[in-house]
C-alpha cells in the first residue's frame, strides 16, 4: 500500500514538472521569450496609456488617471493568465495530442496544476511591471510600507487569474474553440472589475457579475493594500481571492472531468 | 490530353477569396463574436468614463469604439486568416497556384472590413441602447461617404500587414501585443493631439489617423484635432492611403520570394 | 542543360535549410536537405523517387513545384527555370502534398475544388462540369457537398488528388500520395495516376512503399541523405546491387570460413550477413542461374537447421543495399 502512494507521489509531481516546463513550448498561447517579455513590458504599459488618454478626454484628473492606471495595471493580467491559458485547449486539439493527454493516465490535477505554473509567474511579473509603470508615470502613490501586503494580493490574484483561465479551458474542451470564451473574458474585466470605474456606477445585475470574476475581489485587494488600509478589511478581501482561487481550480478540475467525458462521447475533441 | 487553358484573373481570385471567407463565417458564425467583444467593451467602458461630459462625447465613444471594430477585423482578421491559412495547411497549395497572394489577401480583407462595419453597426445600437438615444450628427451623407472612404483606407493597412503574416508565423502574436499601441497611436478613442508630440509623425504614416480626425470634423462641432481642418485630413488620408496600397502591391512579392526561400510555409 | 526536352531536369539542386534558437545569443544550424541533386525525366513518364525519411523527397518536390527556392543549382520543369518562370509553370504543373493538411475543414469538397479553380483559372465556362468529372473520376460524387472535416483520411487524399489534377496539369507531383490509406483506397489511387500518365500527364511520385513504386514506375532514383545514389530502371537498379536473384541461408551462426566459401561461388556478387536473435541470415545477391540452392546447401554441411531460399531481387533489396552503402 505504501510504495503504491509513493508511486502516485512521483507520477504527481513528474506530470506537474513536465507539464509546468512543457506547456509553454507547446500549448500555451506564448512561445517565446520575446513574447513574454511583450506581455510584461508592452502590453502594460499601451494599455494604461490608452486608458489614461480616455479619462483625460472625458474631463478626468490626476487621481482618476491614477485610478484607472492602476486598475489596467492588474488588468493586463488577464492576458497571461486567461487568454493564454485557455487556449491551451485549441493548440491541443490543433496539434492532435488532445486525444493522447485525455486516453494518458497522468493525473489531471498535477497536469493542470502544472501548466498554470508559468503563467503564474508571468502574470506576477506583469503585474509587478504594471504596477512599476503606474507608480512611475501615472502618479499613483505606493508607500514602501505596504509593499507586502500589496505582494500578497498580487500573488493570490495571479493564482486566481490562473485558476479562471484553467476553468475556461475547462469549458472550450467541449466547445469547437476557446478563443471565443478567451475573448469575451480578456476584456470582460475591463468593464466589469472596477479596472477604469468604481464598480457602484453600473447597474447592479452588472456588478453581481462583476463579483464572479476573480479579477474584481483581486484588484481591490491591490487597491486596499496601495492605499494602505488595515489589514483586517484587508483579510476580508484577501480571503474573497483567495476563495475565488480555490473555486476556480476545484470548478476547473470538475469542469476538465466533466467535459472530458462529454467530449470522447460526442467527438469534439477532433474538431478545431 | 490538352492541358486546360489558365484564365486566372486577379479580380476572379479576389472574389474567390471573398467568397471562402463568407463560406468559412457561415460555416461557424460564432467567430464574428470575439471581435465583437472588444469593441462593444470599449464602447461602454469609454461612454461610463466620458459621462457628463457632453453630448458629442457619445460621438467619440461611438466612432472610437466602431473603429477599433473595423481595424481589429480588417488588421487582425486578415492577418489571421493567414495564420489559419499555415495552420490548415492551405497556404502552400494557395501559393502555388498562379494568383499572386495579394488577391487572396485582398478577398478576406473586403470581407473584414465588412464584418468589422458590423461590428461597428453592433457598438452603435448598444451605446445607443445604454444612452437613451442616438447622438446628433451633423452631416450624415458627408459623414457616410468618408466612412466608406476610411473603410477603404482601412483595408489598404490591411493588406500590407497580412504581408508580415505569410512573412512570419509569428506575426500574430507580435501584433496582438501591439493592439494598444495601435488604437493609442491612430487616436481611436480620443484626437491624437492630446499624445505627446513626438508621437505625432508616427500616428501620421497610418491612414486612419487623417481619417478618424476628419470624420469627427464632419460629426463633431467645433472639433479641432490638429487645427489644420477637414480638408487637410482629407487630403492625408488619400495620400497615406495611396502610399499603402503601392506598399502592398510591391511588398508582396518580395515577401512570397522570402517566403520561398525560408521554406516555412507549413509551419504554424 | 541539355538539348533534349525532358519535363523535369535538375542539375546540382542544393538546398540548406537555417534555423534559429536562443533568444539572447541567436544560434544558427544549417540543415543541408539537398547536396546536389542531378535528375532527368522523359515527358509523359512516371518517375519515382524513393528514400528514407528526412532523405529530402519533399524538399525536391516543393522545389520543383516552385514552393521552394533552391539554394544552388538549376531545376527546369517543362524546360522553365521553376525559381524565375514560376508564374508560367504553375497553370501547367498540380502539386498534391497529401495528408491531414492542406483542405479547408468546414467548408465542403466541392466548395475546395471550386476555390482553388478560381485561384489556378480554370476557365469559369467549364469550371463545374470539371469539378464534378473529377470528383467523378476520384470516386467522391457522393460525398462532394459533406464538409470535409467529416471526411476520412482516403477521401481527404481524393481531395487532394483532385485538387491536383483540376487544370489538367502537365507535369503531376505526388508526395508520397498513399501514405496513411487503406489498401484499397490506395489501389484505386495507383490506378488513378496510371490513367493519368496514359492521359499524357508526367508523374513525379515519392514514396516509401517499394511495392508501388516497383509497380508504377518505370524509372526511379533512390535518395539518401540528399544525394542520389542511383537512378535507373528497377531491372537495372537490381544488377547495380549484384543481381536478379537472392538467395537467402539461415541458420545458428556461420563460420568466416564458410562465409568466404559462398563467396567464392561464380556468379555472387555480394552476401549480406544480418543477426535474427540467435540465429544469422546470410543474402546472397547472384548474378546468373549458376548458384542453385543446393549449391549452398552443400557449402554448408554442418548446419542441420539451415534453411535456404531462392527469391527474386526485390525493389526493397535495393533500396535497403544502396541507402545501407550510402550510410557507410
Amino acid at each position: 500500500m505504501s510504495s503504491a502512494l509513493a508511486a502516485y507521489r512521483t507520477s504527481f509531481w513528474r506530470t506537474f514538472w513536465r507539464n509546468a516546463l512543457m506547456a509553454p513550448r507547446t500549448s500555451l498561447g506564448f512561445m517565446r521569450v520575446d513574447f513574454i517579455l511583450g506581455t510584461v513590458f508592452v502590453v502594460p504599459l499601451t494599455q494604461m496609456v490608452f486608458f489614461a488618454f480616455v479619462v483625460q478626454l472625458g474631463g478626468g484628473g490626476a487621481s482618476e488617471i491614477a485610478y484607472t492606471a492602476l486598475g489596467n495595471a492588474v488588468a493586463t493580467v488577464t492576458y497571461s493568465s486567461i487568454f493564454s491559458v485557455c487556449q491551451t485547449t485549441d493548440s491541443e486539439k490543433s496539434q492532435g495530442t488532445m486525444e493522447h493527454l485525455l486516453v494518458s493516465p497522468a493525473n489531471r490535477l498535477a497536469l493542470y496544476f502544472g501548466r498554470g505554473l508559468i503563467p503564474i509567474l508571468i502574470s506576477l511579473a506583469t503585474v509587478a511591471v504594471g504596477l512599476v509603470y503606474a507608480s512611475v508615470l501615472f502618479g499613483v502613490s505606493i508607500a514602501a510600507a505596504s509593499i507586502p501586503e500589496l505582494a500578497v494580493s498580487v500573488v493570490l490574484t495571479a493564482f486566481a487569474m490562473v485558476g479562471f483561465g484553467l476553468l475556461l479551458g475547462g469549458v472550450a474542451l467541449y466547445l469547437r474553440t476557446s478563443i471565443i470564451l478567451g475573448n469575451i473574458f480578456l476584456f470582460a474585466g475591463l468593464l466589469l472589475s472596477g479596472v477604469n470605474f468604481p464598480l457602484s456606477q453600473l447597474p447592479l445585475p452588472l456588478q453581481w457579475a462583476g463579483d464572479a470574476f476573480p479579477l474584481t475581489w483581486g484588484l481591490a485587494a491591490i487597491r486596499a493594500a496601495v492605499s494602505g488600509e488595515p489589514l483586517s478589511s484587508l483579510l476580508v478581501l484577501w480571503g474573497a481571492v483567495a476563495l475565488s482561487a480555490i473555486l476556480a481550480f476545484s470548478a476547473a478540475i470538475g469542469l476538465w472531468t466533466v467535459f472530458e467525458r462529454r467530449a470522447l462521447a460526442t467527438g469534439s475533441i477532433a474538431r478545431f | 490530353m490538352e492541358p486546360v487553358r489558365s484564365e486566372f484573373s486577379r479580380g476572379r481570385s479576389t472574389l474567390a477569396s471573398l467568397r471562402i471567407a463568407i463560406l468559412q463565417f457561415l460555416a461557424d458564425p460564432q467567430w464574428l463574436i470575439p471581435s465583437m467583444i472588444a469593441p462593444v467593451v470599449f464602447a461602454l467602458v469609454s461612454y461610463e468614463l466620458f459621462r457628463g461630459s457632453g453630448p458629442y462625447f457619445l460621438t467619440y465613444a461611438i466612432l472610437g469604439a466602431g473603429m477599433m471594430s473595423m481595424w481589429g477585423q480588417t488588421l487582425y482578421g486578415s492577418g489571421w486568416a493567414t495564420s489559419q491559412d499555415r495552420e490548415f495547411g492551405t497556404l502552400e497549395p494557395t501559393i502555388q497556384s498562379p494568383t499572386p497572394y495579394l488577391y487572396v489577401i485582398l478577398g478576406r480583407v473586403l470581407w473584414n472590413v465588412l464584418s468589422g462595419l458590423f461590428g461597428g453597426l453592433i457598438v452603435y445600437v448598444v451605446i445607443v441602447a445604454a444612452s437613451g438615444g442616438p447622438p446628433a450628427l451633423p452631416d450624415p451623407l458627408g459623414f457616410a461617404l468618408l466612412f466608406v472612404f476610411v473603410m477603404l483606407s482601412l483595408a489598404s493597412v490591411g493588406v500590407v500587414f497580412a504581408a508580415f503574416y505569410v512573412y512570419t508565423r509569428y506575426a500574430g502574436f507580435i501584433q496582438n501585443i501591439g493592439e494598444f499601441a495601435f488604437y493609442v497611436g491612430t487616436g481611436c478613442m480620443f484626437p491624437v493631439v492630446l499624445l505627446p508630440f513626438w508621437t505625432n509623425p508616427i500616428s501620421l504614416v497610418f491612414p486612419p489617423t487623417w481619417g478618424l480626425d476628419a470624420l469627427r470634423y464632419l460629426a463633431i462641432p467645433g472639433y479641432r484635432g490638429f487645427g489644420w481642418g477637414f480638408w487637410l485630413d482629407l487630403l492625408g488620408a488619400l495620400g497615406t492611403t495611396l502610399a499603402y496600397l503601392a506598399i502592398a502591391g510591391s511588398i508582396f512579392h518580395r515577401v512570397e520570394r522570402h517566403v520561398l526561400e525560408e521554406g516555412n510555409l507549413s509551419q504554424y | 542543360m541539355s538539348g533534349h526536352s525532358f519535363a523535369i531536369e535538375t542539375r546540382g539542386v542544393t538546398r540548406v535549410f537555417d534555423s534559429r534558437k536562443g533568444f539572447l545569443f541567436r544560434e544558427v544550424s544549417h540543415t543541408e536537405a539537398l547536396k546536389g541533386v542531378d535528375l532527368a525525366v522523359e515527358q509523359g513518364a512516371i518517375f519515382g523517387l524513393l528514400g528514407p525519411n528526412g532523405a529530402g523527397k519533399t524538399t525536391l518536390t516543393k522545389i520543383l513545384s516552385t514552393l521552394l527556392l533552391p539554394t544552388g543549382g538549376r531545376a527546369l520543369v517543362l524546360g522553365h527555370d521553376v525559381v524565375t518562370d514560376a508564374e508560367w509553370l504553375r497553370p501547367r504543373i498540380g502539386l498534391v502534398l497529401g495528408g491531414e493538411r492542406g483542405l479547408y475543414n468546414r467548408i465542403s469538397g466541392r466548395e475546395n475544388l471550386r476555390y482553388f479553380a478560381d485561384l489556378y483559372g480554370l476557365p469559369t465556362a467549364e469550371r463545374e462540369r470539371r469539378i464534378d468529372e473529377i470528383l467523378a473520376r476520384v470516386d467522391l460524387s457522393s460525398a462532394a457537398d459533406r464538409r470535409v472535416e467529416e471526411y476520412s483520411r482516403g477521401m481527404k487524399q481524393k481531395l487532394h488528388l483532385a485538387r491536383g489534377i483540376l487544370l489538367r496539369p502537365q507535369v503531376l507531383f505526388l508526395d508520397e500520395p498513399t501514405i496513411g490509406l487503406d489498401p484499397k483506397s490506395a489501389r484505386e489511387t495507383r490506378k488513378l495516376v496510371r490513367s493519368l500518365v496514359a492521359d499524357g500527364v508526367t508523374i513525379f511520385l515519392t514514396t516509401h512503399y517499394m511495392f508501388e513504386a516497383e509497380e508504377l514506375c518505370p524509372q526511379l532514383a533512390i535518395l539518401s541523405k540528399g544525394r542520389i545514389v542511383a537512378r535507373d530502371t528497377v531491372a537495372r537498379l537490381r544488377q547495380l546491387v549484384g543481381g536478379d536473384r537472392t538467395l537467402e541461408a539461415e541458420a545458428y551462426g556461420f563460420e568466416d570460413t564458410e562465409v568466404s566459401a559462398l563467396r567464392r561461388l561464380p556468379g555472387v556478387s555480394k552476401i549480406i550477413e544480418e543477426e535474427y536473435g540467435p540465429r544469422t541470415r546470410l543474402t546472397l545477391r547472384v548474378r546468373t542461374d549458376e548458384v542453385r540452392p543446393d549449391d549452398v546447401r552443400a557449402l554448408l554441411p554442418d548446419h542441420p537447421e539451415l534453411e535456404v531460399k531462392e527469391r527474386r531481387t526485390s525493389l526493397e533489396d535495393v533500396y535497403l543495399d544502396l541507402v545501407e552503402e550510402e550510410a557507410h
